[in-house]
């Protein structure tokens, strides 16, 4: 009990003599206050002096160890995507751009360095993943500053602020290149009466035929030089081809009279264009569903597959290198409703020599539904924009920069030849590389019958209900009836109000 | 008091897996319901439209055949295989040597332990209309017309597909279920005269009655949610809607788009739906194979 007493003592003591020493040390070590300045504020300003002091050191060492007149880099990353292997250029003609660049600003004296980043997407990595991937960098701030995507994806980047409109840009450099791109492609990139991309490139979808069949079937020379012709007279409809198709599966020459991609995409919607059917109605903006046309594409398939099987029910379960590349390439397919990139992509993949392309393979429009109407193609111009992030990050001005010297019609020619799409600049139409390609030189009047996807933000919607129904009918879970009773249904429910539904 | 102290250090213990629950399930089915409310896409607004999802999906034509396309699906593969096969192996296996017993049950796990994309490249491969895949050279060979599997049998596929990777899980536990019965058991029936039909019948499926109650139980759940080898083989086709189940409408609502734009916010609904089919399944397991007994105290003390 006595000793807890004598602890509290010595306790109390050693704290009344801390607190001396404390107060000591305190008056002694107290700042003096200077003028009006308080001591909180005096602290901080001396802590941010010090801070600063360290920046400043930093700063020097850094730019002892850059060296003397060493450039400031600028980083821009791009995002491209092919799919296909031989677009790479989409990508590679910023690396190209910036390599000028950086030589014209050493030329100059200028200590700025510009460095491409980035990456372009190739398969397995298809459309989906790819813009999966760009909303997903977009929502984590990590978006690239130039993204490449299909022009019908404009509406709803608009829309929710992905990417930023480019009028003010476009009209400073409109002299440079812009005044040359061919004018239909900038309807692409309009949306709410803003021009929000750049055209990259453009392609036509041709149906292409195999002429060694059409030899095996006792065709001349001459006729099967005359067939894109007479198709873009409108003297071959589609049913004349299920007749073709028909005779040569018949005979045994080809296992498949026709063949078309084997997943979601949008090159069957040309037979409906065949038709006369309308996605799109300028005017209002809004979808469009055409009656009568519907009702004849999906017949054509029904009748394609079911009634001339001239088309396997399993071709849109396929695969791409089994149930498109091959039959086209192997002779096993007469008709193939490909786009003009699949030519280079059967050469650089070494399915067909450009020899054997030439020996084997024709092409032409696909052919009007009926009699009377045109020959159709549809085009899916791809564009360049500027993420919102770019603009943020002060980075807009630069990448537009670089996205103007990749509208250039060398490097686009470069990309247009490897890939075989089709030039978006008129004085690379007349470029000498693509002036010697005859493949592109060939294809160019389809543009003249093409038609683009619709620019709305609920396009998926329509994209998806089509392929749904088609694969429904190719499979013969639906006759035709059921088909049109079902897309108009899901098309109605999904779009409401933004879907015109015309006789 | 010591009463008090024994319901509290109750709760105690449970304070781990109710975190858990909570955290893993009641959070995100909340979410789900939520979301599911909105029209959320890529831009992840919370825009609410009230129970529009719900409408839409009552109003959507096809939704009767995903919902018996779902049904069929999960009583097939689970009766044929992950209870069915599984009760076969695991019994057929326990009753031959046990070292081969052993080597077959470990070729059963070999689908499990495939990488689920390269086992169902596998079976596109094997299922693929020429003669000279893998199941046509065996049809043909057998003299019938070669098939195209996928067109004609989609489901057929879908279930075998599904049915080979879950047979393992209740062939381990039956295995292990009819290793732990007392072989004096066993051997008072077989001294009785009891044939293996008889062993099999009268001893051991009885004993192994809770295990089977648990497999039917935890697979049906199981299988109620499970998309992916459906998605990697058919993916939902090859027809309309042919072999779209629940799940994978919800995945392809959500996630899936040709043109990128995605509705999270049905596809939630449609999730929000297969949780609670989900809780009424496990509501009418728990009353029909009374599982309560599985939990009592027994009645008599084993010290």
């Amino acid at each position: 009990m006595r000793r807890r007493g004598q602890i509290s003592t010595m306790a109390i003591v050693f704290l009344i003599v801390g607190i001396i020493i404390g107060a000591v040390i305190g008056y002694f070590l107290k700042p003096t206050p200077v003028g009006v300045v308080s001591e909180e504020e005096y602290n901080r300003l001396l802590a941010e002096n010090e801070q600063l002091k360290k920046k400043v050191e930093e700063l020097t060492k850094q730019l002892e160890e850059a060296g003397p007149g060493a450039p400031t880099e600028i980083t821009i990353t791009v995002w491209a995507i092919g799919p296909d292997p031989p677009s790479e250029y989409r990508y590679k003609n910023f690396e190209i751009a910036a390599e000028r660049l950086n030589k014209m600003l050493e030329t100059m004296g200028i200590n700025l360095k510009v460095k491409v980043t980035g990456e372009f997407f190739v398969r397995p990595v298809e459309w989906e993943e790819y813009r999966k991937k760009f909303y997903l960098a977009f929502k984590a701030g990590e978006a690239p500053d130039i993204y490449l995507t299909g022009h019908e994806d404009i509406a709803y980047l608009a829309e929710n602020n992905y990417i930023i409109p480019l009028d003010d840009y476009i009209e400073e450099y409109w002299d440079t290149v812009y005044y040359d791109i061919i004018p239909t492609l900038w309807d692409a990139c309009r949306y709410k009466e803003k021009t929000w991309a750049v055209p990259q490139d453009a392609e036509v979808r041709p149906l292409y035929f195999r002429k060694d069949v059409l030899r095996k079937l006792g065709w001349s020379e001459e006729e099967i030089a005359e067939f894109p012709e007479k198709i873009e007279r409108g003297e071959v409809t589609l049913d004349d081809i299920l007749e073709i198709a028909k005779e040569a599966v018949d005979k045994g020459y080809v296992e498949r009279g026709l063949i078309h991609r084997v997943k979601e995409g949008y090159d069957y919607l040309q037979f409906y264009l065949a038709y006369g059917g309308r996605l799109w109605d300028p005017a209002t903006g809004k979808m469009v569903f055409t009656k009568s046309a519907w009702r004849k594409t999906l017949d054509w398939f029904y009748r394609a597959v079911h009634e001339y099987k001239v088309i396997l029910p399993t071709q849109f379960s396929g695969d791409w290198d089994k149930d498109f590349h091959e039959p086209a390439t192997k002779g096993k397919a007469l008709f193939i409703s490909g786009g003009s990139w699949h030519k280079g992509e059967w050469i650089k993949k070494g399915l067909l020599s450009e020899d054997e392309f030439w020996k084997v393979m024709g092409y032409a429009l696909h052919p009007a539904g009926e009699p009377g109407r045109k020959p159709v193609t549809l085009s899916h111009p791809l564009v360049y924009t500027i993420t919102a992030q770019a603009s943020e990050r002060g980075k807009a001005d630069i990448a537009f920069m670089l996205i103007t010297l990749v509208t250039d019609p060398h490097l686009n020619a470069i990309h247009a030849i490897e890939s075989a799409h089709l030039a978006i600049l008129y004085s690379e139409i007349s470029d000498s590389r693509y002036t010697q390609d005859k493949f592109l030189q060939d294809v160019a009047y389809m543009l003249d019958y093409t038609t683009f996807i619709p620019s709305h933000p609920q396009w998926s919607e329509y994209s998806r209900a089509v392929f749904n129904v088609l694969r429904a009918v190719e499979t013969g879970d639906m006759n035709v009836d059921q088909a049109y009773d079902t897309l108009l249904s899901q098309l109605q429910s999904a779009l409401g109000d933004e879907l015109l539904v015309e006789d | 008091m010591a009463k008090f102290k024994l319901k509290s250090s109750i709760y105690l213990f449970l304070v781990p897996s109710l975190a858990i629950i909570t955290v893993f399930f009641i959070i995100p089915a909340i979410l789900t319901f939520l979301i599911g409310l909105t029209d959320m896409d890529w831009t992840f607004k919370w825009h609410w439209i009230g129970l529009k999802n719900f409408e839409a999906m009552i109003k959507e034509k096809w939704m009767t055949k995903i919902f018996n396309n779902t049904l069929f699906y999960v009583f097939t593969t689970l009766s044929f295989f992950n209870v069915g096969m599984a009760l076969i192996v695991s019994l057929l296996t326990h009753h031959i040597h046990e070292k081969i017993g052993t080597a077959i049950r470990a070729i059963w796990l070999l689908p499990r332990i495939t990488p689920s994309t390269v086992y169902a490249l596998l079976w596109l491969w094997a299922s693929r209309p020429e003669e000279t895949s893998l199941f046509n050279w065996i049809f043909t060979s057998l003299g019938y017309e070669p098939k195209a599997w996928l067109l004609e049998q989609p489901w057929l596929i879908v279930i075998l597909v599904n049915g080979f990777v879950g047979t393992s899980f209740g062939m381990i536990i039956f295995t292990a279920a009819l290793k732990s019965i007392p072989v004096d058991y066993l051997r008072a029936a077989i001294v009785d005269g009891a044939s293996t039909w008889q062993l099999i019948r009268h001893v051991e499926l009885p004993l192994i009655r809770w295990p089977i109650m648990f497999v039917t139980a935890y697979q049906t759940l199981s299988l109620l949610t499970s998309y992916e080898y459906i998605l990697l083989v058919t993916d939902g086709g090859p027809g309309f809607y042919t072999t779209e189940v629940l799940a994978l409408y919800s995945y392809h609502q959500a996630f899936k788009a040709y043109g990128g734009v995605t509705r999270f916010g049905y596809g939630a609904a449609l999730a929000t739906i297969l949780v609670i089919i989900g809780l009424a399944m496990s509501v009418l397991y728990w009353k029909m194979f009374k599982m309560k007994e599985l939990m009592l105290e027994p009645r008599i003390e084993v010290d």
